[in-house]
């Protein structure tokens, strides 16, 4: 069975990147503009990875996780933070918030895909 | 030589020369005193000899007389011979009451007393004074003088260091406080303040000094954060480029038609990021240019009007993908202004751009102009407005600086993680044109952008 991967970015480019390269690794993937959108979304998809991005309109990443974590089926679900923020400091906000990984933009295919394997591996999906 | 040292030194010299002064002229004007004083005692002892002998004469009593003297001179011992030469009917006699030595410190004055009744009667007295006894005196007097003036110099003195010393410790202690600070600064800890309070120049000082530090952490924190978002405003773009690219190639071999659509979706995003990373370049070149004083506008007749409908033109496809409506109230029958058409066109890009990244979905963004007469000429007056989500005072502040934004830019809109160049270029354009900007904002109901550009 194919893993189920949701993206939620409210800019195109990466989320045609990231289902380009997740569909091109065998992913089934869902796209949401952002964070309302995600939650809606993560109900009825269920996604087994969630990719979200930290700066959003309407509702940002971080209003996302802790909405996400708060519901019993989602609260285990492997996030990773894809983000421009590169200190320390915002890291550790955000594992506090409950996000399992990040990625920092731009990146590159590879490091995307080895972070979506690896989260799903230590999840055990 | 430390500023505390120089300090005491120069207040304890002070005060010397100056102690020192005082008690040179006080010692003066005692020994002076002193000197009068003795000579009138001499002058006293010469006159109460000399009516003692007026009596004697008239009395005819010379046993008087002599005990007299005598008497004297155990009293002064400055009056160290008295000789008395007596002439009357009988032989005349002489009388020597004291030592008549050779006459080096002795002052002989000689004198004659007659007695008033008889004439014939008189006689010639020699008064020996001692000046160096009598100066004997003086010295004494003006020794303790001298010896107390030294004594109290002495304990001035030692007060004198006691407290320049403090005095200069006190001025001293904040400077080389600040010194450290500074030091601290200079080796990159910026924003150090020094904890000083006094009304005094030198707390004036540290407060300037503070002042320049926090500046000086807000300038860094403002370079760093230009750097990071100029960083990524060329990195995110040509980091989507490059993936497209690589995304691009087996879709082209593959050939199907699915994949050529994409290819082609791909295709259209790699220009739209490459209009996005010239149009940052343009106006950091814009920004470099405005650094150097050359923002350049061209003036000559033209129809704003024209412009701004042209702008609205081509940000309505994205407006309406956002839920905004979007339109220019602007009567198209406005006179011609005096203005750089292509500058103009950026400041609405500007603008609109800006009024788009904060209106939420239903909201409207308008352009509206209004003519008004200053100064015999005529202006027009234009406003970019939104029904967005507005701002704070303290924003608004800081939105036409270099490289700074309102603080919900960066952090809460999504999307478009802008370097705060914009508005400062669109205040050198609108500055080059003879006009200004202006901006109204309410928290939650919207902003008004206004410049003004002269009608012909």
């Amino acid at each position: 069975m194919t893993m189920k991967v949701l993206v939620v970015d409210d800019e195109e480019d990466y989320r045609l990147i990231i289902k380009d390269v997740l569909d091109g690794a065998g992913y089934e993937v869902r796209t949401a503009e952002h964070g309302e959108d995600g939650l809606a979304v993560a109900k009825e998809f269920s996604p087994e990875v969630i990719l979200v991005d930290w700066m959003m309109p309407r509702m940002d990443g971080e209003t996302f996780v802790q909405t996400l974590r708060r519901d019993q089926s989602k609260k285990n679900v492997p996030i990773i933070m894809l983000t421009v923020k590169q200190s320390a400091d915002d890291e550790l906000e955000a594992l506090h918030f409950g996000v399992d990984d990040f990625i920092i933009k731009p990146f590159q295919p590879d490091d995307l895909l080895a972070r979506v394997r690896a989260v799903a591996r230590r999840s055990g999906t | 030589m430390t500023l505390r040292t120089k300090l005491t030194l120069s207040v304890v010299g002070l005060f010397g020369v100056s102690l020192g002064g005082l008690g040179y002229s006080l010692v003066r004007l005692e020994t002076k005193h002193l000197q009068e004083e003795s000579k009138k005692r001499s002058q006293i002892i010469e006159n109460t000899v000399k009516r003692a002998a007026r009596d004697a004469l008239i009395q005819q009593d010379e046993i008087l007389l002599l005990s007299f003297v005598k008497f004297m001179t155990k009293e002064y011992p400055s009056l160290s011979f008295v000789k008395v030469s007596w002439k009357s009917r009988s032989k005349p006699r002489e009388h020597l009451i004291g030592q008549r030595s050779p006459p080096i410190t002795v002052t002989e004055r000689t004198f004659q007393v007659q007695d008033p009744i008889r004439p014939m009667r008189s006689a010639t007295i020699i008064v020996g004074i001692d000046t160096a006894i009598l100066n004997q005196k003086v010295d004494q007097e003006i020794g303790r003088l001298e010896r107390d003036l030294l004594r109290l110099f002495g304990i001035a003195m030692l007060t004198g260091v006691i407290f320049s010393d403090w005095f200069a410790r006190k001025i001293t202690r904040p400077l080389s406080a600040l010194s450290h600070v500074a030091g601290q600064i200079g080796s990159g800890q910026l924003g150090m303040r020094l904890e000083w309070e006094s009304k005094d120049e030198i707390g004036e000082l540290v407060q300037g000094f503070n002042q320049m530090s926090v500046r000086l952490e807000t300038l860094d924190a403002m370079k760093k954060d230009f750097v990071s978002a100029v960083t990524h405003e060329l990195r995110s773009p040509l980091g989507a480029i490059e993936s497209f690219l690589r995304l691009m190639e087996p879709k082209l071999n593959s050939g199907t038609p699915q994949d050529l659509d994409q290819f082609k979706v791909y295709f259209s995003r790699i220009q739209v990021n490459v209009t996005r990373l010239s149009g940052f370049i343009n106006d950091l070149l814009d920004v470099a240019k405005i650094e150097k004083g050359k923002m350049e506008c061209v003036l000559k007749p033209m129809r704003i009007q024209a412009v701004a409908s042209d702008v609205v033109l081509f940000f309505e496809a994205k407006a309406q993908e956002q839920g905004v409506t979007i339109q220019s109230r602007l009567d198209p029958n406005t006179s011609q202004v005096n203005g750089d058409a292509e500058r103009l066109r950026q400041v609405f890009l500007n603008l609109i751009s800006n009024a788009l990244k904060f209106t939420p979905e239903g909201g409207t963004i308008w352009i509206q102009g209004e003519q008004f007469r200053e100064d015999g000429s005529k202006w027009l007056e234009v406003s970019v407005v939104d029904t967005g989500k507005g701002m704070g005072p303290g924003d608004m502040d800081r939105l036409f600086k270099k490289f700074e934004q309102g603080t919900n830019s960066k952090e809460r809109v999504a999307g478009h993680h802008g370097t705060g160049l914009g508005l400062v270029i669109v205040k050198s354009i609108v500055e080059a044109h003879g006009g200004k900007v202006s901006v109204k904002s309410q928290v939650g109901k919207g902003t008004q952008f206004t410049f003004n550009v002269k009608l012909l």
